[in-house]
């Protein structure tokens, strides 16, 4: 076979994985049919009413468009994230700028193949979606705080304050960028939010619709309250500059209430509106497992949007003096004062990473006592019983 | 008023393979072989039968010995559902078709352009058998 068929073989192969499985054994009947159609223009009409078939069935639908979204996506992220010229840590900025991008197309392919196809609905596919453009759009943004913040100041004065004689290199160059602790973090984050993310949407986790729905709500409330508290990092204090103490309190007192209450309520919510097929109430142990998804799944959807649009916003700062002397509104910053602030903010971004590591943690601990509470099994039903398939409660 | 609201369930096309289909209704028809009766393209053939298929009114499966040298080949007829279905069809087209004639005979209305069923042999109505 020459290498031409070879590629020609392949490239039908790879187009016809693209169909849905349903539709794949269809192409295949046309293609073997090919073979009893008389040769030359006759067989070729025939085989190019199956490249039709193909196109109509493969390259219109949402599959090809969302790989063809992912690849443009990560093509611009791994061209944000490569390290420039003269900036040191090439090694990991190259890494950081590949490695991300490799885990998140190979995820899919392994989670289809341990805990099958998605979730049948829109939510299951729009969460998987806005996943990975929030992890693509915090890649990008990382890595220009990451070398902003190890950028030598041009000026010696600068250097003396900011730097504290640390800072080496070329001045108005970045010294730094990723390092490979800090590279590792990023990579375990991306598995655990990816991975996480693409299990709670399978098939196999039985986790229904409703349960998606809800923790995805609550954490999206309450990833709007926390960014309201902390759009430029996260500090000991609200980082919002428009925000005054006496209205930074309520709204620092609703977001704790939030992370510990939000998902003990969407715990107990979303238990009571899972159902078995037949419209029945599940046993104790598949309600606690269902809250616990919503849980987890709350604290982890606030988790990330905060850290994707406070890691967007500063970076947007950095960028555009506009936005910077809007959040700045009344204040006269000099260059010393918006230096030192842009510095203070990118340092603060930094804090996001501890949200992300421990938000899902007491969400899950938090879910998980609420979802006990609330569905106390009865002690002679405490034998572990074979997982019941859930359908959402309408 | 009633053009409207009575719309054909299927596409002529869709009726000119529900007519091959019916022809040896209880035996298992290729592709190429409904192609050549039908004389449509595979590009518009096989997305009929898919949808067919998807009604549940058509079924499908492979050869169990392929002709050697010869990939397996796919094996469409209709199911139960699909006969009725395609017997229901095809006597409305056919009655439509006789109406829109008559219509034209008399002057009474314009005939509407359209393709018709694939012809049926002398003496049946289109694609129906015993």
């Amino acid at each position: 076979m020459s290498k031409l068929t070879q590629v020609m073989a392949a490239a039908r192969r790879f187009a016809v994985w693209l169909l849905p499985a349903a539709r794949r054994d269809w192409l295949a009947a046309l293609w073997a049919e090919a073979e009893e159609v008389p040769p030359g223009l006759t067989r070729l009409a025939w085989r190019a009413g199956g490249v039709w078939v193909l196109a109509r069935g493969a390259l219109m639908p949402r599959r090809l468009v969302r790989v063809g979204l992912f690849a443009a996506a990560s093509a611009g992220a791994a061209w944000v994230a490569w390290p420039q010229l003269g900036v040191g840590h090439v090694a990991e900025g190259r890494f950081n700028a590949i490695a991300p991008v490799l885990v998140l197309a190979v995820l899919p392919l392994l989670s289809r193949r341990f805990f099958g196809a998605a979730s049948p609905g829109r939510i299951g596919g729009s969460l998987r979606v806005l996943c990975y453009a929030a992890i693509l759009a915090l890649l990008s943004a990382w890595t220009i705080l990451m070398v902003f913040s190890s950028l030598l100041p041009v000026k010696p004065a600068y250097q003396r304050i900011f730097c504290n004689d640390r800072c080496t290199g070329v001045p108005g160059r970045s010294s730094g960028g990723a390092t490979w602790q800090a590279e590792i973090l990023i990579m375990l984050l991306i598995l655990g939010y990816a991975g996480v993310t693409l299990f709670l949407t399978s098939r196999r986790s039985q986790v229904t619709r409703s349960t998606l729905a809800i923790g995805t709500a609550t954490g999206l409330l309450f990833g709007v309250v926390m960014y309201a508290v902390d759009p430029l990092g996260l500090s000991k204090v609200a980082t919002n500059p428009w925000l005054p103490g006496s209205t930074a309190g309520p709204l620092v007192a609703l977001a704790w209430i939030l992370l510990f209450g939000g998902p003990a309520a969407a715990a107990v919510l979303a238990g009571r509106r899972c159902r078995g097929p037949d419209g029945s109430r599940p046993p104790g142990h598949a309600r606690i497992g269902q809250g616990v998804a919503a849980g987890v799944l709350a604290n982890g959807t606030a988790a990330m949007a905060v850290t994707t649009l406070g890691t967007g916003t500063t970076m947007l700062m950095l960028k555009s003096p506009w936005l910077l002397h809007w959040l700045n509104h009344g204040r006269h910053l000099t260059g010393f004062a918006t230096y030192r602030y842009e510095l203070n903010t990118t340092n603060h971004t930094g804090a996001y990473v501890l949200m992300l590591m421990f938000f899902p943690v007491i969400g899950l601990i938090t879910s998980y006592l609420a979802a006990v509470i609330a569905n106390p099994a009865p002690l002679d039903a405490r034998s572990p019983s074979p997982g019941l398939p859930m359908t959402s409660g309408e | 008023m009633s053009r409207l609201t009575s719309r054909p369930e299927f596409s002529a096309q869709t009726l000119s393979v529900l007519a091959a289909l019916c022809d040896q209704p209880s035996q298992w028809q290729h592709g190429y072989a409904l192609a050549r009766q039908t004389g449509l393209k595979s590009g518009t053939l096989y997305p009929i039968l898919i949808r067919l298929a998807d009604r549940g009114l058509v079924e499908a499966c492979w050869q169990d010995e392929p002709a050697p040298g010869r990939p397996r080949r796919h094996l469409y007829r209709l199911t139960s559902a699909g006969l009725a279905s395609a017997t229901g069809a095809l006597a409305s087209a056919a009655e439509r078709a006789a109406e829109q004639e008559a219509a034209a005979r008399a002057g009474t209305g314009k005939p509407r352009a359209r393709v018709r069923p694939r012809p049926a042999a002398p003496g049946t109505v289109a694609g129906m058998t015993s």
